[in-house]
């Protein structure tokens, strides 16, 4: 079910570029412009999407997806992901990933408070010394300065 | 007032003494307190990045604060562009290392987003004449920018010289045509030193860059210099006409002014202290030689200038003007 | 000079006890930089460019060039570990080294990885020694056909990554060309594929398809399987290779070193095209292609030993001529410049202590490598023994940091979530994302190079076929197509 819907995925996102490149423009005066290659990728997709619609033979075998637990976990990892790479700009990298550190650490690993918030703690401020002073790479600084 | 070895005098955009100054003096307080972030929108390496590093040098040297030189790169500069003119906070701790391609970009492609005079100059550095260079191979070696002209003129389409498109490498080469009524073939490279390294390989025939890329292979004779897009021969190839000389006009003036800006809305003190710096720093006989070694020049026009922004704007709008008349602005 | 006489000079030089500690800690940083996640050589040498400058010429440019090549070292170490790459050029290795450390075999693994990395790059910097101005002289003159050939032969060997559906693998190379298409047309300057974002005007970044592709993706699997506490369940079986795995490997690693140090040489290739050209090599030259992707120490050997070669072949241009291949030489030349040094032809004449005696460098920096790194071998096993719950956090923050080192771009962290996600499900269906990440690499040059060539060429499409390099490139593509198409009939029609 999820990979015939992904095939018509690939079918629509195939189209949709080969439609958006042949605007852009396809032959120029010496030769391919900037929509051909696009063009051929993109009509490749669409074309390889038709075929995997209808060839049931390169279907995969009955994938396994995550139910319950186990989803709630992979959806934690990737909210905490998101929440991350949202919370950066405003609250500064140090501050943002140990939120999203700590809050993964208890919902996703069910860790002890006192486990998750030493491990948060050790690890995001090994990573701040490591990149930001050892490296000298600038990290994001939050409203507070760091 | 003290006078330096080098007749070098920048003023700052802020209404300042003319007089170069002690940065210290005017430090204020509380700033800064972390790093300051100089913002190079080229890739590590090349000759924005090795300019920047430089000034950085000397700027931490008589100020004393910790700067940190930071590639912002893609998009040919863009990205980088647009986080200083939409994105970086007005606070004095973000510093642009620009160059004048930045007009370009804001007038080209900002598509209204942004305009250059969101950024605004405190000091000036150096320019870089765009150079074109020939063979020292083949049917070519030997010639002169008039004799190539000829044979660009006779066989259309022959010669193949690199551009880098969507800047003013493309222009210099479609002023060059107008005038002569020569006509090349363009083949695209990414920059200028892809360019030469083309033109040693045999790929192409004329390449246009600065002095800092082709110099090493001019050394080993792998290269010959045609003509320099400047007001006034370059006083390390005393032989290599201008483009006006050759030519005959004053319009082949295509060089690479680089400044330093921040954004709109820094405080003033903080932008006074920031342009001291650069001040003394580019004052330092030190930093000139160093740059001198890398083959550009001063405009004395900038480095005498006594409001730096209204000058550089003035470049700014000049550009607008050959935008306009080329039909790429409207 | 000779190019023994050059090596006693280059020794004389470097052989100082200050110039000794600057190459060493030039591995060190390199090693560390190519075991975390994403931060890669290009991060770290800019980062630590200003270093340089209170440094001597030769101390600095053999700290930066160790970094370069210490990554290398490095870099297998994640992938083996926990399937993560720790740099673009180790992503193939997670396809077989990851496979070997879940059967015990980490340690063999990450041994076979650094001697053949200590052999690759030793080989390469030998081939420096007394080559580089012929191979400068002929890398020179690759232009845009002879650039294209390459593309073309390195996107045939992508067809020979695909497992499983030739079906789905053409589509995620067709993908990859997608995704490299958006940022901005060289061969015009327009924007393409960019719907108005100004991120997107630099491209889609390498190391957040990367990273999301095979960090944040395997993480999400792993996280979605949490029974096991560790993530090797089997005792660890032995820590160095053994015989059996000494005559697999040795081959592979010849053949890498050979492959990657052409690849280096090219401008355009680099440890990266190095990599996945010889794990599909490998493939295909092997007896039974089907153990590759389960733990097949070739697959290791191969492309650890070609990206260490790459190293040593890139620098021949940069040394020489000159002339920046990649963005690491380029910013290695930059260093020079700020040095007050001008490389160019004549470099080798003007510098020759310096120029000898980075050569030099790199034979000590392979050697300082090998002594830190098979050691090492011991304790990253151990690291397996650690508790996921405790691994992953960490992990996924270094992950993120990594990513950021690029670009110093948030938007590449959503880039890298995104790419985590889609590679999550896209596994799930069995698709191969090797080959989406070779032909993203891939594509770009491979698209420049053929209109740079139809543009400069007097008679369009001829001059593929006149020029004698491109000709032979694009024939050896042709032949090697057929051969595959052939097999693939005949494995077809034998099942019929």
């Amino acid at each position: 079910m999820a990979e015939r819907a992904l095939n018509v995925f690939w079918i629509l996102l195939g189209a949709a570029t080969a439609a958006h490149a042949w605007t852009i423009g396809l032959t120029g005066p010496s030769g391919p412009d900037s929509g051909l290659f696009p063009l051929i990728a993109g009509l490749i997709v669409a074309g390889a999407g038709a075929a995997l619609l209808c060839l049931p033979s390169h279907r995969a075998a009955a994938p396994e997806w995550p139910r319950g637990a186990a989803l709630a976990r992979v959806l934690g990892v990737v909210a905490g992901l998101a929440l991350m790479a949202g919370a950066i700009p405003y609250l500064g990298f140090a501050a943002a990933s140990a939120v999203t550190m700590l809050v993964l650490l208890r919902t996703v690993e069910r860790s002890s408070w006192i486990g998750s918030i030493a491990l948060t703690v050790g690890t995001v401020a090994g990573v701040m010394w490591l990149f930001g002073h050892a490296l000298g790479m600038p990290l994001p600084r939050g409203p507070w300065g760091w | 007032m003290k006078r330096f070895a080098v007749a070098l005098a920048l003023a700052a955009a802020v209404a300042a003494p003319a007089a170069a100054q002690d940065p210290k003096a005017i430090k204020p307080k509380d700033f800064p307190t972390q790093p300051i972030e100089y913002v190079v929108v080229y890739p590590a390496g090349g000759g924005m990045d090795v300019t920047a590093r430089l000034l950085a040098k000397y700027v931490e040297k008589a100020t004393g604060d910790k700067i940190l030189v930071n590639n912002r790169t893609g998009g040919a500069g863009m990205v980088g562009h647009t986080y200083l003119a939409t994105q970086a906070k007005p606070d004095g701790y973000t510093v642009g290392v620009l160059a004048n391609l930045v007009w370009g970009d804001a007038m080209l492609r900002a598509q209204g987003k942004w305009a250059y005079t969101d950024l605004e100059p405190i000091g000036y550095l150096n320019s870089d004449a765009l150079t074109w260079v020939g063979p020292t191979e083949g049917p070519l070696k030997g010639k002169s920018l008039k004799e190539i002209l000829q044979v660009a003129k006779d066989k259309p389409g022959t010669i193949r010289i690199a551009t880098v498109p969507g800047s003013m490498w493309e222009y210099l080469v479609e002023q060059v045509e107008a005038a002569s009524g020569a006509k090349f073939l363009r083949v695209p490279y990414q920059g200028g030193g892809a360019g030469i390294n083309a033109l040693v390989g045999g790929n192409v025939d004329i390449a246009q860059g600065f002095f800092a890329e082709y110099r090493g292979h001019l050394d080993a004779g792998k290269v010959a210099p045609l003509a320099v897009a400047s007001n006034e021969r370059m006083p390390y190839l005393k032989d290599m006409p201008t483009f006006n000389e050759a030519l005959g006009g004053k319009d082949y003036i295509w060089a690479v002014i680089r400044f330093v800006a921040v954004p709109k809305g820094t405080p003033a003190d903080r932008k006074a202290y920031l342009a001291a710096g650069v001040r003394a720093a580019i004052n330092d006989p030190e930093l000139v030689a160093e740059y001198r070694k890398a083959g550009v020049y001063f405009d004395p026009a900038l480095v005498n200038s006594t409001g730096i922004a209204n000058d550089l704007n003035r470049y700014a709008e000049r550009e607008r003007e050959f935008y306009q008349q080329t039909g790429r602005l409207k | 000079m000779g190019a023994l006489d050059g090596l006693a000079t280059g020794f004389a030089v470097i052989l100082t006890p200050a110039n000794l500690y600057y190459c060493f800690l030039g591995s060190l940083v390199g090693t560390l930089v190519g075991v975390l996640p994403g931060i890669g050589p290009l991060a770290a040498l800019a980062l630590l460019l200003p270093v340089t400058f209170t440094l001597t010429p030769v101390a600095g440019l053999a700290m930066l060039a160790a970094i370069f090549y210490g990554a290398m070292y490095g870099g297998s170490t994640t992938s083996v570990l926990v399937n993560i790459p720790g740099e673009a050029a180790s992503v193939v290795t997670t396809l077989d080294g990851h496979q070997l450390a879940r059967q015990g075999r980490a340690g063999a693994a990450l041994g076979i990885a650094a001697l053949g990395s200590f052999i690759a790059g030793t080989a390469s910097v030998v081939l420096l020694t007394f080559f580089a101005p012929a191979l400068a002289a002929i890398a020179i003159r690759f232009g845009p056909p002879e650039n294209f050939g390459l593309m073309v032969l390195g996107l045939v060997c992508t067809l020979y990554m695909i497992t499983g559906s030739a079906v789905k693998g053409v589509l995620t190379i067709a993908l990859g060309f997608l995704a490299a298409a958006a940022g901005i047309d060289v061969v015009n300057g327009r924007e393409r594929f960019t719907f108005g974002s100004v991120d997107l005007t630099a491209g889609i970044e390498l190391l957040a398809v990367v990273i999301g592709l095979f960090g944040v993706a395997e993480i999400l699997a792993n996280v979605e399987h949490l029974t096991r506490n560790t993530l090797v369940a089997e005792r660890i079986r032995g820590l160095w290779p053994t015989a059996a795995d000494w005559r697999a490997s040795w081959m592979p690693i010849l053949r890498g070193s050979g492959l990657g140090f052409l690849l280096g040489l090219v401008p355009g290739g680099g440890p990266v095209t190095a990599a996945f050209m010889s794990y599909a090599v490998e493939r295909r030259i092997a007896r039974d292609p089907s153990r590759f992707g389960k733990g097949a120490i070739e697959g290791v050997a191969g492309p650890e030993s070609a990206n260490n070669a790459a190293v040593g072949g890139s620098m021949i241009p940069l040394l020489s001529l000159g002339i920046p291949g990649n963005a690491v030489t380029a910013l290695l030349l930059g260093a020079l410049v700020i040095q007050g040094i001008q490389p160019g032809p004549l470099f080798m004449t003007q510098r020759p202590d310096l120029f000898w005696g980075v050569v030099a460098s790199m034979y000590v920096g392979n050697v300082f490598l090998l002594v830190l790194n098979l050691p090492l071998v011991g304790l990253w096993v151990q690291l397996l023994r650690v508790p996921y719950r405790v691994l992953f956090p960490i992990v996924l923050l270094l992950s993120v940091v990594g990513t950021y080192s690029a670009n110093k771009n948030v938007f590449d962290l959503w880039v890298m979530l995104g790419f985590g996600v889609a590679g999550y499900a896209l596994r799930k269906l069995e698709y191969d994302l090797a080959p989406f990440v070779i032909a993203f690499v891939l594509a770009p040059l491979l698209e420049q190079s053929l209109r740079q060539a139809l543009v400069m060429s007097p008679d369009g499409a001829m001059i593929l076929v006149k020029r004698p390099v491109t000709a032979v490139l694009l024939v050896a593509s042709a032949v090697l197509v057929g051969l595959m198409l052939r097999r693939k009939q005949r494995s077809e029609g034998g099942n019929a």
